[in-house]
């Protein structure tokens, strides 16, 4: 036995939302996303854990799927995992199937599945602690005795029953068990002609392959198959139907025996909050609330730390500075490095709150019924609930966004939702609206308002998008929505505060890596070539910067912007963050009397042209957002974007067309309202 | 089949789309292009329904969970009441 690799692998199977990275992350130690709705992971991933015995195993969490007849990528990858045809994956030694106690009757079917492909397999009933409050009862060793797999009473979250678990999981694992049923004359026969196929073209295990290939109809088209066996499958006779109507019979019997539930009892909490929150009426008062109150706390909550992180860094920009004796170091140290990464490092508050407030709605259960109710906005521009999430984990950040469209079925639906989604305001644009919003309106509600208008014009524009585009994509489908609606949880603070911590985490890593550097480079490029004079117009004239917005300038002329911001505009394709940065030294390097303990805000208000009339006019600034709004500036995305679709055309069309639209957006916006 | 007998089934099951609001009804049969992710979510045969909410998505429960599906898919499932 090799010491460097684990004894045995064990993927986690089961419905979407059943706990699955749950339990992965308690018995891993790992922090996979949790969220309480359906299709949160939409990629394998796995992570090692010891059993009291001493065994090492790698644990496999896979995405959550009702069957394993895939409708959406997602699924397919748990159905090749277990068939064992997925690219560079060792087939699983165990299957740890993940059921939710507390609707088992709906679980059993994919347990069953997953048998009759001949895995061993335990059978975790989790949510114990939920099913126990419904006053379910669960008979387990009934369950064990019908479906000959053990049934093992747990809950991921508050890790009961798991010295049961990792008890049964002991070599030797269970061994597989037969197929618990069986069909008509006509589907045996054609699983054994199927199966001698699949054994004379090699294909390991044949019973699994044929009986996948006769219930799953869609696994007749998968490339990983020999070309025989997919013959074979598509002329045979289609049973998908019978088969998956004797499994419904089987399982029927299976839950008669090993569970009772009581009667209907009064309604729940969910029930009663959903009267509301799923309203016609007050379904949309009760969402455009929680939307507002988001933003109005950004402004509200995080003007404290705000002011700590500012004065924090004037302070440092002081101490660092008496160190050293004026010069060019000195402007480095406090103009560049000081002031380029804490400009953008002030507005952590309102990210970190931000991103609070998403894993809040995530984790309690409102993300289905905001997918539910957005579901009739959405069927206006061809797309469908589902596409809202995806959608809605882009204002937190498009890439993830981006991969969440994995668990939308319709592939039409899902390239549109990709092609859109960079619209939804992700944080990263954060910085730039919150430094430029209060430039335009003052007081807290007017900046609320702004704000959600900001984001409510994104979403807006990126769903009539898809109505432009989703024509012409491909031939019209038919509309379909189904969608789980878990029942609301009260929010796991650990979980939520330790992803907070993480987003915290990796936004300083990246401000003291990416953005230190860009801020470094650029303060070279504002400072040299030195000039003969010691005006700092002159030196900002002379210097690489400089001749760069002599370039850039006739091309953001009519936006209303100059020279400098013009620069600044195109520093922010490294990281839209960049765009504060980079003001924030350009206009240091302008009053150099006043010093740099001023806020940025504040220089940029007092910035004047060389005429002297104010330089950030309302409609600069406003020309200015909505540049912000639809410029695609980050090529992460499209990185991903060119994975997801597997085509260049379409990543390097969405950023061209998107910078494109933001340029002639804000064009217009300048344009026409100078004329007033 | 004639029309008359067609007739006579329909009248006995009625689809979960028309079905009234508040009621429990047992699936009789799931039929059309997506009875199989129907089946698999949880609308299969013989299992307890009950309705919620009628409209374009409508809501209903099935042991004890809440999903939420559009018409034509309602339009699929045909329930008896329990
Ligand atoms: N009450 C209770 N809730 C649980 C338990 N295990 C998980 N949950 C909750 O169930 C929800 C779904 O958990 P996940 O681990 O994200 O589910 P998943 O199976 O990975 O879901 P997908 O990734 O969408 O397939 C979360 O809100 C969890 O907090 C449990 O034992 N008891
Ligand atoms: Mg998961």
């Amino acid at each position: 036995m090799n010491s460097s690799s684990p004894e045995a692998r064990i993927a986690l199977v089961g419905h979407p939302n059943a706990g699955k990275t749950t339990l992965f992350n308690a018995l891993t130690g790992q922090r996979q996303k949790v969220g309480n709705y359906s299709g949160v992971t939409v990629e394998k991933t796995s992570g090692e854990f010891f059993t009291p015995h001493g065994n090492r195993f790698e644990l496999v969490d896979l995405p959550g799927c009702y069957s394993l007849s895939p409708n959406s990528p997602d699924e397919m990858v748990t159905r090749d995992v277990l068939l064992g045809v997925q690219e560079g994956e060792a087939i699983p030694d165990l299957v740890l199937c993940v059921l939710d106690a507390s609707n088992l009757e709906r679980h059993l079917n994919l347990l069953l599945q997953v048998i009759d492909l001949g895995y061993p397999v335990i059978a975790a009933l989790n949510k114990i602690d939920q099913a126990e409050a419904q006053g379910l009862r669960l008979d387990p060793t009934a369950l064990t005795e019908t479906l000959g797999v053990p049934f093992v009473p747990l809950s991921a979250l508050t890790e009961k029953g798991f010295v049961a678990l990792k008890q049964s999981l002991r070599f030797p694992f269970p061994a597989p068990g037969d197929r618990h049923w069986h069909g008509s004359h006509a589907v045996e026969e054609s699983l054994s002609s199927l199966e001698k196929v699949a054994t004379e073209a090699g294909l390991e295990p044949p019973a699994a392959h044929a009986l996948q290939l006769l219930s799953d109809p869609s696994y007749q088209d998968s490339d990983h198959l020999p070309e025989a066996l997919r013959e074979a499958a598509k002329k045979g006779p289609q049973l998908a139907g019978e088969i998956s109507q004797v499994r419904g019979e089987f399982v029927h019997r299976a839950v008669e025996a090993g569970l009772r539930r009581p009667d209907e009892k009064a309604l729940q909490l969910t029930d009663k909050i959903d009267a509301y929150a799923l309203h016609r009426f007050w379904g949309w008062g009760f969402f455009s609330a929680i939307m507002l109150t988001v933003f109005w706390s950004i402004f509200r909550f995080a003007e404290i730390p705000m002011g700590l992180i500012e004065e924090a860094q004037g302070a440092l920009g002081n101490w660092v500075g008496s160190f050293f004796a004026e010069g060019d170091f000195r402007d480095l140290l406090v103009d560049g490095v000081i002031g380029g990464v804490g400009a953008v490092v002030v507005f952590l508050p309102q990210i970190l709150l931000l991103f609070f407030f998403i894993s809040l709605l995530e984790s309690s259960g409102y993300m289905a019924r905001a997918a539910f109710l957005m579901d009739s906005v959405m069927s206006r521009v061809g797309l469908s609930g589902k596409s809202f999430l995806p959608l809605l984990s882009g204002y937190a950040c498009a890439i993830p966004g981006i991969m969440a469209t994995r668990s939308i079925p319709s592939a039409k639906e899902r390239l549109a939702t990709i092609l859109i989604l960079p619209w939804t305001s992700c944080t990263a644009r954060l910085p730039v609206y919150l430094l430029l919003v209060p430039l335009l309106v003052s007081g807290t509600g007017a900046q609320t308002l702004t704000l959600f208008a900001i984001y409510a014009l994104g979403t807006i524009t990126a769903l009539l998008a898809a109505k432009f585009l989703k024509p012409r994509l491909g031939p019209a489908e038919a509309p379909q929505f189904m969608l789980e609606l878990p029942p609301y949880q009260k929010p796991d603070w650990g979980f939520i505060l330790r992803q907070v911590w993480d987003r915290a985490f990796s936004f300083l890593k990246k401000a003291g890596t990416l953005i230190l550097g860009i801020s470094i480079l650029l303060w070279f490029l504002e400072t040299y070539p030195k000039s003969d004079s010691a005006d700092p117009a002159a030196q900002r004239e002379a210097s690489f910067m400089g001749m760069a917005g002599k370039v850039i300038e006739p091309v953001v002329k009519p936006l209303g912007w100059d020279s400098r911001t013009g620069t600044a505009m195109l520093t922010s394709f490294a990281a839209r963050e960049v765009f504060v940065s980079s003001l924030s030294i350009s206009y240091a390097v302008d009053e150099e009397a006043d010093g740099a303990e001023d806020k940025l805000r504040d220089r940029l208000a007092s910035a004047k042209k060389p005429d002297g009339s104010p330089l950030f006019t309302p409609l600069a600034i406003l020309s200015l957002l909505i540049f912000y709004i639809y410029a695609l500036q980050c090529l992460p995305t499209t990185a991903v974007v060119k994975r997801e679709t597997n085509s260049w055309k379409w990543a390097l069309g969405q950023l061209g067309g998107m910078t494109l639209f933001a340029y002639l957006a804000a064009l217009a916006v300048f344009q026409i309202g100078s004329l007033f | 089949m004639n029309s008359l007998a067609l007739d006579l089934k329909r009248d006995s099951a009625l689809t979960l789309s028309q079905a009234a609001v508040g009621c429990e009804f047992q699936i009789k049969q799931v039929e059309g292009s997506a009875c199989r992710q129907l089946r698999e979510i949880g609308f299969c045969e013989q299992m307890r329904v009950k309705k919620i909410t009628h409209g374009r998505n409508m809501l209903c429960t099935v042991c004890g969970t809440r999903l939420a599906l559009s018409k034509d898919l309602a339009d699929q499932i045909q329930v008896v009441p329990a």
